[in-house]
């Protein structure tokens, strides 16, 4: 029994990465910008996860249990090389002021890049990756609140303004 | 969905995927399969490498002190390159330098040795010939591999040779092996032959284990997979628990014990392969003889 079920969660779990490989990428990238490091991230975090891969309970959370392993390889890698700058609101408000202008795109992804990572893990999760709040929360390892509350924060942070459906994701 | 959020989207999705992806991510999945299954290949089979060697020779500690007794013969041990396959394509490179030791005067030993090292160089050039092919059938990619030795030491009583194999696809991953070569003995070292029992693997492990708390108390950007050093994402990965029997050593120039690691094995990918100097004090009372390691 326990074999078979190993081998059903190995087989998933190679499925599971190939479809979702490029997400997987582009996730490492979001955080590390660059294509040679967020490959890295990729490889290693495939390498831990197949190491681990019995300590998964339930085969439904290997979403955001994959998802975790690659979020936090990939903090583990730029706070070994120092490339986060973490702003203050006040410095966000005077970069993000200028999206009024005529940059507005590039100050607006300027702004998205000095979100300290805690902020842009749940931007990036939340809605590039099409994670629903609950999730988020999961991969982050926090409570739904707080995920939230952190999330209208960056949103704030950013000049996005939501409505509270999209914020939970309900669809 | 907000204007903005639209665009940042866009962007995101916008990132470019690099061709090397694909190959690299079949790769891992392997890698990852194969070693779970078999330990590490390259360990084995060094493992192995020793063990028939030392049963042909029928030579034991015992006998290697006795030998020790003997005018020294053997110190002019040479390592060369003995051949050279390379691949120089442009999106295909390949550069394996196969090492060869010489003028050691047991011949058994250099002729296991150096068959050893051409046959695994062999190896890794159709392994490489073959993946290139792979990648051919599937669109194409960036492909590298860099093989070749290091002689890590030299003295008038080791010669230690280090081979590093870096396999670029995208990233890149690193392997190291060693072979270390008492000189006036004419042997092969191994790692269990230089102690009195098995008690050193948990010996080792343990100051192993010490320094690497140790140095992750000491520079945050540390990160070993360690018990006991506040990693938070414990649960995800195998914690580094004890040696093998035949882990990688090699004896630096001073007389220590050297233990090395693959990128990857106890440590995230971005810390590449690290090495634990142990102190000679931790194992004196355990080690067959001062003769090697001081």
């Amino acid at each position: 029994m326990g074999t078979k079920n190993r081998f059903n969660h190995e087989e998933l779990f190679t499925s599971f990465i190939r479809e979702n490989k490029e997400n997987f990428y582009r996730l490492a990238y979001s955080y590390v910008k660059n294509s040679e490091d967020a490959l890295d991230i990729v490889q290693d975090s495939i390498h831990k996860a197949i190491v681990s891969i019995d300590s998964l309970q339930d085969l439904k959370t290997l979403k955001s249990w994959f998802y975790r392993i690659v979020v936090n390889t990939s903090l583990d890698f730029l706070r070994k090389h120092k490339r986060v700058s973490i702003v203050d609101a006040e410095t966000m408000e005077f970069i993000s002021s200028g999206s009024e202008d005529h940059y507005e795109n590039i100050d607006l992804e300027r702004a998205m890049d000095q979100l300290s990572p805690e902020y842009k893990s749940i931007i990036v999760l939340r809605f590039f990756e099409d994670l629903k709040i609950e999730e988020v929360a999961d991969v982050l390892n926090e409570n739904v609140n707080t995920i939230k509350t952190r999330l209208y924060k960056a949103l704030k942070l950013l000049r996005i303004e939501l409505n509270d459906e999209m914020i939970k994701g309900a669809n | 969905m907000d204007k903005k959020l639209e665009q940042l989207k866009k962007e995101y999705k916008n990132i470019e995927i690099p061709d090397e992806l694909d190959f690299m991510v079949e790769k891992a999945l392997l890698k990852g399969k194969k070693e779970k299954k078999n330990g590490y290949k390259w360990i084995a089979g060094t493992a192995a490498a020793a063990v028939i060697f030392i049963g042909g020779l029928n030579i034991s500690p015992a006998m290697a002190s006795t030998l020790a007794e003997m005018p020294v013969v053997g110190s002019i041990v040479k390592v060369l390159t003995f051949t050279e396959y390379k691949v120089d394509k442009e999106k295909y490179q390949a550069d394996i330098k196969v090492p060869a030791v010489s003028e050691l005067e047991n011949e058994d030993l250099a002729q296991s040795l150096n068959d050893k090292y051409l046959k695994e160089g062999k190896q890794l050039y159709d392994e490489f010939m073959a993946d290139m092919k792979e990648l051919e059938n599937n669109g194409g990619g960036h492909l590298g591999v860099d093989s070749g030795y290091e002689v890590k030491t030299d003295n008038d009583q080791i010669l230690s040779i280090g081979r590093y194999v870096v396999n670029t696809v995208g990233s890149s991953s690193t392997i190291m092996k060693y072979d270390t070569i008492d000189k006036k003995n004419q042997v092969l070292l191994s790692l269990p032959m230089l102690f009195k029992d098995d008690s050193y693997v948990n010996t080792v492990s343990e100051n192993i284990k010490k320094q690497m708390r140790e140095q992750m108390n000491a520079d945050e950007n540390n990160i070993y997979w360690v018990s006991n050093a506040g990693l938070e994402d414990e649960e995800l990965t195998e914690l580094f628990e004890t040696i093998s029997k035949e882990q990688n050593f090699y004896i630096n120039n001073e007389g220590k014990l050297v233990i090395s690691f693959d990128k990857y094995e106890v440590a995230p990918g971005y810390m590449g392969v690290v090495e634990f100097v142990i102190p000679t004090e931790v194992i004196s009372d355990i080690l067959v003889s001062d003769e090697y390691i001081h």
